[in-house]
């Protein structure tokens, strides 16, 4: 590992992701949470732009830190915003969970280490999305149409159980 | 000379340049928001016959924002007790980053731009959503009924127009056949495509009007039902960063909307011996203009009606303006 301007800024996007992760789990208020999944998702959308996956970073950042937020965000407002978590876990379950979780880490550590990935073409970078767009639309077009029509399904799905509930609703207050 | 530095490897001194170029652009800016504030009370004051600002600074109230901007610097600033303190302070920062980070990729001449990348027009799309997440912190933290009704319509304005948005620009990618800016202005280089896609142009327009949250879709700061809307609570110089995000988005539009549909800082027939920079400012004073005007001439719209005139009218007349122009493109 040398000092370079990239392993620079590949460390602190990392530790930006990592310490958006823990504030997640860690904070107690859940509009904070969101808030740290928001630097989370910036961060990793960084490193894509590092990979030269600028393609991928745009969405990444429009998708989840913008759209997906949002929708969170909605859903957390529109209910009891003032819940808070309880400490439930005694001193003996800590110390186990701290075992698995060092015991994860050096296993992904060594793996990573171990494993020895072929240099590939390195003409991807170029042109990105465009090959992006012709990989989508020749090759993988089956895949891609099936996952919208799911999606369009999954639509009709919540669309009708939320009209079910608001019938209810109705008919309950009259 | 920027596209060299673009170029250049990566070192100490080039991000000592673009540290300074990138200062030198935040004082345009700053500039640019003071008189454009200026101009639009003295647009909006001619056109509802008053004179508008006239005292501070000449005739023309030239000093009357500078003067208005001091006052917010030297104002208390006030956190509420029940407010969550740190979203509270860290919602303008959140609101504002992304309006001076979007203004990277436009190019403003051939010359002058900071950043080429090649996702520009969904670089700018994606950054500007974040700003959403900033007025909806900012209507949450408060803890004010108002500023949370507030933050929320700013959030569902946000993303039904975005997409509308989004759709009415593909059309101008089919033609030009890329995300890059630059070449989205060479590609305007034998007709602007404000021509070749008028229907695209005007639901760009209404729905970069949306986005900026300026009437008749200034819903989130609805002064009539919710007092202020989302900055209910704020003062000082915390509200002052609110209102540079807004103004600095609407040069960040007013900049997009050049660069897409009135051909960047390209000429008009036979006047090609005028600088680049010039044509580009003209066209942007043009469309910020506009902007003032509509922003004059209509009344606000009531919530329910932005909703359905977002999702009934403008999606489908972009999806129909996407299909027209395949069609187009495969025919000719």
């Amino acid at each position: 590992m040398t000092l370079s301007g990239e392993m620079l800024a590949f460390t602190l996007l990392s530790l930006a992701a990592i310490m958006g992760g823990i504030l997640l789990i860690t904070l107690d208020r859940v509009v904070h949470m969101v808030i740290a999944l928001v630097f989370t998702f910036i961060s990793i959308a960084g490193i894509y732009v590092m990979l030269s996956a600028e393609f991928v970073a745009a969405v990444q950042v429009l998708i989840y830190s913008g759209a997906i937020t949002i929708i969170m965000l909605f859903g957390i407002m529109l209910t009891r915003h003032n819940d808070t978590n309880q400490q439930t876990a005694g001193i003996f379950r800590k110390l186990l969970l701290l075992l698995g979780i060092a015991g994860f880490g050096i296993a992904v550590y060594a793996g990573i280490y171990q494993l020895d990935i072929p240099p590939e073409e390195t003409s991807l970078h170029i042109d990105n999305t465009r090959k992006i767009g012709t990989a989508l639309y020749s090759r993988h077009i089956i895949p891609f149409e099936l996952t919208s029509v799911l999606l369009l399904a999954a639509l009709v799905g919540a669309i009708i159980l939320a009209k079910k509930d608001s019938e209810k609703g109705e008919e309950e207050e009259g | 000379m920027v596209q060299e530095l673009l170029a250049s490897p990566p070192g100490l001194m080039n991000f000592a340049i673009f540290f300074l170029l990138a200062a030198i652009l935040l004082m345009v800016i700053l500039g640019f928001v003071t008189y454009a504030i200026l101009a639009e009370r003295k647009v909006m004051g001619f056109m509802q016959l008053r004179h508008g600002p006239n005292q501070v600074g000449g005739r023309w109230g030239l000093l009357q924002t500078v003067a208005d901007v001091l006052k917010l610097l030297i104002k208390e600033d006030t956190i509420p007790k029940l407010a969550d303190r740190p979203l509270f302070i860290l919602a303008p920062v959140i609101a504002f980053a992304p309006a001076f980070l979007v203004l990277a990729v436009i190019p403003f001449t051939d010359k002058l731009q900071f950043a080429d990348i090649g996702v520009g027009l969904l670089y700018y799309i994606a950054i500007s959503g974040i700003s959403t997440v900033g007025v909806v912190t900012g209507g949450w933290a408060s803890n004010n009924k108002y500023a949370l009704l507030g933050g929320m319509r700013a959030a569902a304005q946000m993303i039904s127009y975005e997409i509308p948005l989004v759709m009415s620009l593909l059309g101008v990618i089919l033609l030009s056949g890329s995300l890059n800016l630059n070449d989205i202005v060479s590609a305007q280089s034998h007709g602007w495509f404000i021509i070749k896609q008028p229907i695209a142009f005007i639901i760009f327009i209404i729905a970069s009007i949306a986005e900026l949250n300026r009437t008749p879709f200034d819903l989130p700061e609805a002064e009539s039902e919710l007092v202020a809307g989302f900055h209910v609570e704020y003062s000082g110089f915390r509200w002052a960063f609110f209102m540079l995000s807004e103004y600095v988005y609407l040069f960040a539009m007013a900049a997009l909307t050049t660069v897409l549909f009135l051909g960047g800082w390209g000429a008009l027939p036979f006047l090609g011996f005028i600088p680049g920079a010039v044509w580009f400012s003209l066209k942007f004073s043009l469309i910020v203009f506009i902007l003032i005007w509509v922003r004059v001439t209509l009344p606000r719209l009531r919530a329910d009606q932005l909703m359905e005139f977002g999702w009934k009218v403008l999606l489908p007349a972009a999806l129909a303006n996407i299909f027209l122009t395949a069609i187009l493109k495969e025919l000719f």
